[in-house]
């Protein structure tokens, strides 16, 4: 890629990839992201190409390889263009037939279609799946239209043309304005307009200054920012740039959590690609803005989220928050004023400049505008990226998009914002998903992970679960976080094993209050939401645990025994080779039976037997 | 040994305190574990504190500070992990391999760590061996797998001592 | 010419020099802020909490650490509120609970309010208030030791668990830390753990603020020994 000198040549370069598209050429448009490399879609994408080649078919046939579609379980998957026919659960073994059927004959195979849980029906069209349909995929629908590495696919799908309109154009103080009015507010979870970031940034002394893209997302059960650094890192780098200008920095960093090679390779070559052409460096599109970007690559660490604590990570330190009582856009990384964004906010600004802060605006509720991203998983029949105007309730996301729940039983909560955020119960379903209403709850928006809950899981379980993970998580300097975490899960903990008192329920609220009042930073902070919330909406369950030494989803192990009922037992041994202890014994065809002493209680046993003879109590 | 490594990966870089994390993942990913010869040597080059440059090594997930087995089971504990079962997974390597997360077999073939969240949420549980990611995990499958890589182990021993 | 500002502390207009810490501007005048991790000259790090004060902005209390607070020009600051009260309680009898055997502990905790303690007791040696951290890097420059590991597995330790011959031998950290400050001799078998509140520790900010004592609503709430010996 030769480097693109100015503004006029950029938009030549544009034209000429436009119409060179322009051919009668099919297109299989093939997800490669993580999740579908994790489901095989590499061997899917070898036997195409074979196939391709055995059959001379190139020129009939390109292939485009993309990053995540966001419909994960539906992988490994592939679109067909222009027809727009959608095949899901693809194996090697089914190219040739889509090559000979429906490449070349336009001839539909049915099996390969996606089938709706909801009417049972076969969809044959992308455009027609509910899933997609009901979404508004502003920032998720350019993933299936580029391969995340190229500039070109990213140019003829209009890629900077937003940056070329804000260099042309506007000053800086007009796009920060625009920024403002647009109402775009922090994506990661901290939901602070952006605008005004930008402008204490740019206000603030110091030189030089810096703007930084986290792309750690560190909530388990969240993978938007994976997505959209995986799929199109040249969106971010767009994003960064304006930023970059508006805020008169210099310098740019993506700081990527090590648990996402591919988003991080893919940022490199983006970056790499980018400075070959002259979108990053010095004297970008022919003006006098100077900006590089570095990627930090992250090193195992939730609280390396945290925008101090990544600064002392990219500063080659431990990542230990600072106080903030003076902000990171006065004195932030290397005590210079920095701007730290998240992936998907950045991801939204080509597109507010392209299509104004009115556009923008017209979107989502009353304080929250624009779409968000969420990463619906758990127990729900349509797990996958749901991209959605703020203001959308949960049950539209839950049932309408999700499908409800999988597995015949009925959802029971759905968990929002990851270990900062909270549980809410069905009953509370038709609050609309925005910054205020979730936090109100009781949750919160968080990065966008909503995991859906059924009445196999336990609401004490999952409060332990987060308070585990998050004590796994602090840094350990302060001491209601450290300590008074640990307590928290040790109350919490008593409670699964059937030793809770009904004292232990005031004596929690009560440390919550000390942790989220008095812990250095967010993760201390936010960390007794988890518990706050469901003893707030699932005290029951607290209840049943303490007073009747009961898990009514029968998941705490310590209140749950496993036994073998002779009636249904044929003696088949599959429990006794699968259990990991060896706890079950029996000979062939008679009846086994499960030792209590050893039995730890995992249910492994249940899972493999065919015949419903593990008993639950 | 360390030495000869850190040398070569220090040659290719501005040798400032800032690079230390970049440094050690780089250490990681050539020798498997952070060594305390490495860490001195890294402290000298780097001018920074031995007690900074081992704080930093302990404090990461990604760094081990013990030899690691050949081969390393990674077992995804996220949240949509976990509600379909991920701590399973955890009792299946234990029992198999009598290690628990952070831990390697005596005969140094299996590493198992736990990670917070890959990002492959919709497929989990995720269990990813030796950089491959395995989607729909269960325990059987895990015992399946861990079986079949230590035949393929022993048959490459084999071969290496009939050679 | 140092540059003076003003802020307000539960009241009263005090004067400091710009750049002075919430924490030491109430010493200064004082006004005994309980505190562990602090050690005057040493960077602070927030990370006992004890020092808690409320910081009044638009109309609302933010609770935030005096110790890392630069005071500014008008800053409004409320020590002793009974928001702050609680929980300075709280925090503090998280600490003792982790580490019923340090004299400085208890008086702290004593002093803090803390008549019973909720939480089975912990037996730790260390209570990572850093103190000895900071001293060897920043008084001695011999960065012996350092913190180490994370969350529930943070811990002081030598770079290879051995010293190293670095190491000054100076036993500044020895002295400096709150654990080895003459452990409670008292009958603190397991299970028999109690808080007496009656040591005195070199801890104590009573005695190290030796003449400007204000007799402040502070002193009343935490059983400082100069209130109790007004008349």
């Amino acid at each position: 890629m030769p480097r693109i000198q100015g503004l006029q040549d950029l938009e030549a370069l544009r034209q000429r990839l436009l119409g060179s598209s322009a051919k009668q050429k099919q297109t299989l448009v093939l997800c490669c992201g993580t999740g579908c490399q994790a489901s095989g879609c590499g061997k899917v994408l070898t036997a195409f190409r074979r196939e391709i080649e055995r059959r001379g078919m190139a020129d009939q046939l390109s292939i485009r390889v993309t990053g995540c579609h966001g419909f994960c379980e539906q992988g490994p998957l592939a679109v067909l263009e222009p027809s727009g026919i959608f095949y899901c659960h693809l194996k090697p073994e089914d190219v040739p037939e889509i090559v000979a059927e429906t490449v070349r004959s336009g001839r539909v195979v049915e099996r390969l279609l996606y089938v709706d849980p909801a009417s049972g029906e076969r969809i044959q069209r992308e455009a027609a799946i509910p899933f997609y349909r009901r979404q508004e995929r502003i920032l998720l629908d350019q993933n299936r239209r580029i391969s995340p590495t190229s500039l070109d696919d990213y140019l003829a799908a209009g890629g900077y043309t937003a940056l070329a309109s804000v260099l042309g154009e506007r000053s800086p103080e007009e796009v920060i304005e625009e920024i403002r009015a647009s109402g775009l507010r922090g994506r990661g979870g901290g939901g602070f307009p952006t605008g005004r970031k930008w402008a204490a940034c740019r206000a603030a002394p110091g030189e030089p200054k810096y703007v930084i893209c986290n792309a750690d997302e560190g909530d388990p059960g969240a993978y938007m920012d994976r997505s959209l650094l995986e799929g199109n890192p040249f969106a971010v780098i767009e994003g960064m740039t304006i930023g970059a200008y508006a805020i008169g920095a210099r310098k740019g960093y993506i700081y990527v959590r090590n648990e996402y090679p591919l988003a991080l390779a893919h940022a490199e070559k983006a970056v790499r690609c980018s400075e070959q052409a002259g979108l990053l460096g010095s004297g970008i599109l022919g003006t006098d803005l100077d900006f590089s970007i570095r990627i930090a690559r992250g090193a195992g660490a939730f609280v390396a989220g945290e925008s101090t604590a990544l600064m002392a990570a990219i500063e080659g330190r431990v990542s230990e928050p600072r106080p903030k009582d003076v902000h990171t856009v006065e004195d932030g990384l290397w005590n210079r004023p920095t701007n730290l964004n998240n992936v998907e906010t950045w991801a939204n600004v080509p597109h507010i400049i392209n299509r104004g802060a009115a556009w923008f605006a017209s979107k989502g509720s009353e304080h929250s505008k624009g779409t968000k991203i969420f990463a619906l998983t758990g127990r729900v029949q349509n797990t996958g990226l749901v991209e959605v105007p703020m203001g959308t309730t949960l049950r539209q996301i839950v049932y309408d998009i999700g499908g409800g729940a999988n597995n015949g039983s009925a959802v029971k909560a759905v968990q929002t914002g990851g270990p900062s955020g909270g549980c809410l119960p069905v009953e509370r379903f038709d609050l609309p998903v925005d910054f205020e209403t979730l936090a109100e709850a009781g949750s919160m928006v968080g990065s966008g992970g909503m995991v859906v809950m059924d009445e196999r899981t336990c609401m004490v379980d999952v409060a332990r679960y987060f308070l585990e993970f998050l004590q796994d998580e602090s840094c350990g300097k302060c001491v209601p976080c450290r300590v008074g975490i640990g307590r928290m899960l040790e109350i919490v903990t008593a409670i699964c094993q059937g030793k809770g008192e009904p004292k232990h329920l005031d004596l929690l609220e009560e440390l919550a209050e000390t942790v989220a009042e008095t812990s250095l930073c967010a993760l201390g902070k936010t960390a007794p939401n988890p518990v706050i919330s469901t003893l707030r909406y699932f005290r029951d369950e607290y209840e049943a645990h303490i007073r009747e030494k009961r898990c009514p989803a029968g998941v705490c192990r310590a209140l749950i025994t496993y036994r073998i009922d002779p009636e249904r037992c044929t003696g088949c041994g599959a429990c006794l080779k699968a259990c990991p202890h060896g706890a079950v014994s029996g000979e062939k065809k008679e009846l086994h039976a499960i030792d209590a002493e050893t039995c730890t209680r995992c249910g492994i046993c249940a899972e493999v037997c065919r015949f419903e003879a593990v008993v639950l109590e | 040994m360390s030495t000869r490594i850190v040398e070569e990966l220090l040659a290719e870089r501005r040798c400032t305190a800032g690079d230390l994390i970049e440094v050690l993942q780089d250490l990681q990913e050539a020798e498997g574990y952070i060594s305390e010869g490495s860490m001195a040597e890294i402290s000298e080059r780097l001018e920074i504190p031995l007690i900074e440059v081992s704080r930093v090594a302990h404090f990461y997930e990604a760094f081990s500070l013990e030899p690691q087995g050949r081969h390393l089971i990674t077992v995804c504990m996220g949240t949509a992990c976990h509600v379909r079962g991920a701590p399973r997974m955890l009792d299946e390597v234990s029992g198999q391999l009598g290690i628990e997360p952070g831990e390697t077999t005596e005969d140094g073939l299996f590493t198992m760590v736990r990670v917070n969240c890959l990002g492959a949420c919709a497929l989990g549980p995720v269990v990813v061996v030796d950089g491959v990611y395995h989607d729909h995990m269960s325990p059987g499958k895990l015992r399946k797998l861990i079986q079949s890589i230590r035949r393929e182990d022993q048959r490459a021993a084999g071969k290496h001592t009939d050679a | 010419m140092l540059k003076y500002i003003t802020l307000t502390l539960d009241g009263a207009a005090v004067r400091v020099p710009e750049g002075t810490t919430v924490l030491d501007a109430a010493l200064e005048y004082g006004v005994c802020i309980p505190h562990l991790c602090h050690v005057p000259g040493l960077t602070p790090i927030g990370a006992c909490r004890l020092c808690i004060v409320e910081l009044v902005e638009n109309g609302r209390g933010r609770v935030t650490t005096s110790c890392t607070l630069a005071a500014r020009d008008g800053m409004i600051i409320l020590t002793n509120t009974e928001k702050i009260q609680k929980l300075r309680r709280n925090v503090a009898e998280l600490l003792v609970a982790e580490a019923p055997n340090s004299k400085a502990i208890q008086d702290i905790a004593a002093r803090c309010g803390v008549t019973e303690v909720r939480y089975p007791f912990h037996h730790e040696s260390c209570v990572l208030c850093g103190r000895c951290v900071r001293v060897c890097s920043e008084m001695w420059q011999a960065d012996a030791l350092g913190f180490l590991g994370r969350g529930r597995e943070r811990h002081v330790g030598f770079p290879f668990g051995t010293k190293p011959d670095f190491c000054k031998n100076c036993n500044t950290c020895i002295d400096i830390c709150p654990m080895t400050i003459t452990p409670c001799a008292g009958p603190m078998n397991v299970g028999e753990e109690y808080l007496c509140g009656r040591c005195a520790s070199q801890l104590s900010m009573a005695e190290n603020v030796s003449d400007s004592c204000v007799y402040c609503e502070l002193g009343k709430g935490f059983g400082c020994i100069r209130q109790e010996a007004l008349p």
